[in-house]
């Protein structure tokens, strides 16, 4: 293959290439040169702009910004939708739909090749892409990470933005939208749908987030007059529904137990009749955030190979 | 190679689609070095064929096999392409084009295909969507021809092109099949080129195979009679030779007919022409099938046949 590939190159890619394809990276060979060729505007555009977004981001940073941060990462939460729309669902469905797929197929290279260049080209943009976004707003956010707001961790526009799930989300909804293009065979209605798609998947995940969590209960046992649930858990911690009352032999009381007591005093004697002894605060510590991106992200990547699986089977007889 | 080896043999070839069945139990051989027409009206099944050919479909029921090769696994290096809407990437440039045949072909032949884009005078710095619809027709035949095919596989290959650079591209194209021995098969509406391009036929209607072999020898099989029409019908004397088509004008009658014995009685007896006969195969579809002896699939071929249909 080698030794025929630079025979060929001496006859006439010193002529052809020279002006055509004269800028194209040297070392992408066959298929890989293939993919890059075809797919090289929006592969450039994805990487160039979250260049751009990083240098930003790390500037802001450096001199202790926060200006522009939550707009950041609103953008940020919109990356695996674009990505999916974008670059995932044309993949294919842009060969499948003007023919292309069959000038692939009938060249003496297994279409198997054609499947594994595109995927892996794509997940390399995507993942280099996102792990720059990914690192470069995590260290932004350390900023806030000891700060009371911290609470934030848990929201969608940190959860989401930092660690890795920003990579694994655009992973699934990129490789969810390569299926939807093969399966669907035309661009703009694989857009469409890779967009109705990429935005089920935010929502879902966003209602499973809290379960990515072991919830931690904390109690005390100091009286309930002087404490507030917000200032018993530690900094950061999510706290998981309204904190309920613990009486002496261990049940709980909601807070509207003593609600209509009117001043402290009468509180306090409504509470000591009820044998409320302290607080119970159920709650997610922010020490779990790591954990609960890695697990929710290994899901979410776990899914990602399932669509992968599905591509190959279905892609080595059906890719025309 | 020699010239009786096989290019194409299909085993009872059957694709379905999701409106019924677009070819049904086709069975052909074609030799090698041949240059073959594949004739039917819209619809006959001409595209599924050439599809399957080129391992961009799978048959629903029975093989097709290249070069003696087993069913699906032909080396695709040897066949090439060209379908119908001659799909090329728009935004590459003509050279980028050749390009990718030499990074995706372990036998590209960079000359070749240049030679061809060259006899054109299409530019290679030129984009592909900026050319014309023959230039396009150019470029996708340089693609297919640098692959350096033992069997090049044609899809309506001139139908959006004029006269003039069909038959200027026809020529480039069996230049090359004849310096080389590739065997051609190439589907065509257009039945008066037919005559000087192919030596070998396939014709197609409504998914079977109704005629196969050698145009001479499909020719020296069948006789047109014409003579005065005497009472009702065609002559008794005709009527034991197997009847292609009849037709009546006036007091005149036409027969095409595959004689089995000396043609006796009434009118006169001629050879007929290659359309006169595709044209008669094509209008009359109850007449018998004729499968020339170099185009019968061999018996023990069939063994492939059976055996995949069972697993």
């Amino acid at each position: 293959m080698s030794s025929l590939t630079s025979t060929s190159t001496t006859t006439g890619s010193a002529a052809a290439g020279s002006k055509g394809t004269g800028q194209l990276p040297r070392f992408l060979k066959g298929m890989p040169w293939l993919v890059w060729r075809q797919h090289r505007t929006v592969f450039l555009t994805v990487l160039g702009v979250s260049a751009l977004a990083v240098a930003c981001i790390v500037f802001q940073r450096s001199q202790l910004h926060i200006a522009g941060y939550t707009h950041v990462s609103t953008g940020l939460r919109l990356v695996p939708i674009l990505l999916g729309v974008l670059l995932g669902a044309p993949l294919f469905a842009g060969d499948l739909e003007n023919g292309t797929a069959k000038l692939v197929v009938t060249q003496s290279v297994d279409r198997t090749r054609w499947l594994t260049a595109k995927l892996a080209l794509t997940a390399l943009v995507v993942v280099v892409s996102t792990v720059a976004l990914s690192a470069a707003f995590g260290w932004w956010w350390d900023l806030y990470k000891a700060e009371v707001t911290a609470t934030e961790w848990i929201s969608e526009s940190t959860f989401n933005t930092t660690g890795p799930v920003p990579v694994a989300l655009a992973l699934f909804s990129v490789f969810g939208g390569v299926a939807i293009g093969v399966l669907l065979r035309r661009t703009l209605v694989a857009m469409a749908v890779t967009l109705g798609f990429t935005v089920a998947v935010q929502l879902v995940w966003s209602h499973f987030l809290l379960s990515l969590g072991d919830v931690v209960t904390l109690t005390t046992g100091n009286g309930a007059v002087d404490e507030y649930p917000a200032l018993i858990v530690p900094t950061g911690a999510y706290r998981v529904g309204e904190a309920s009352y613990i009486t002496g032999d261990g049940s709980l009381l909601g807070r509207d137990t003593c609600a209509e007591a009117q001043t402290s005093q009468a509180l306090e004697l409504c509470l000591k009749k009820a044998d409320v002894v302290g607080w119970s605060v159920d709650h997610l510590p922010m020490s779990q955030m790591n954990g609960m991106q890695w697990f929710g992200a290994s899901i979410l990547l776990a899914l990602t190979a399932v669509v992968t699986v599905f591509l190959f089977f279905w892609g080595r007889k059906r890719l025309t | 190679m020699h010239a009786g080896e096989p290019a194409l043999e299909a085993h009872g070839l059957g694709m379905r689609h999701r409106r019924g069945w677009a070819l049904r139990d086709c069975s052909f051989r074609l030799p090698a070095g041949r240059i073959c027409g594949l004739v039917g009206p819209n619809g006959a099944g001409k595209t599924t064929l050439l599809s399957i050919a080129a391992q961009v479909l799978e048959p629903t029921r029975g093989t097709l096999s290249l070069f003696g090769a087993a069913p699906g696994a032909a080396d695709p290096g040897r066949t090439a392409f060209l379908a119908q809407e001659q799909p090329l990437f728009r935004g590459f440039t003509v050279a980028e084009t050749l390009r990718l045949g030499r990074e995706l072909n372990p036998r590209w032949d960079q000359r070749a295909a240049e030679d061809v884009v060259r006899a054109g005078d299409v530019p290679l710095d030129a984009k592909v969507g900026t050319l014309s619809g023959g230039q396009r027709t150019r470029v996708a035949l340089a693609l297919a021809l640098g692959k350096r095919p033992d069997l090049l596989l044609l899809d309506e290959p001139m139908a959006n092109l004029d006269p003039v650079a069909r038959k200027e591209l026809m020529g480039t194209l069996l230049g090359e099949a004849a310096e080389r021995g590739t065997t051609v098969l190439m589907s065509t509406h257009v039945l008066a080129e037919l005559e000087d391009l192919c030596d070998y036929l396939v014709v197609l209607s409504g998914g079977e195979v109704r005629l196969a072999g050698d145009v001479d020898e499909l020719l020296s099989v069948h006789t047109v009679v014409t003579g005065a029409k005497e009472g009702e019908g065609l002559p008794a004397s005709l009527a034991h030779h197997p009847l292609v088509e009849s037709r009546f004008s006036g007091r005149q009658f036409t027969a095409l007919i595959r004689p089995d014995g000396p043609v006796t009685g009434p009118g006169e007896a001629d050879d007929p022409g290659l359309e006169e006969l595709l044209l008669a195969y094509l209008r009359s579809p109850e007449a018998p099938p004729l499968i020339t002896p170099t185009a019968q699939v061999r018996a023990q071929d069939q063994a492939y046949d059976t055996r995949t249909v069972a697993a």
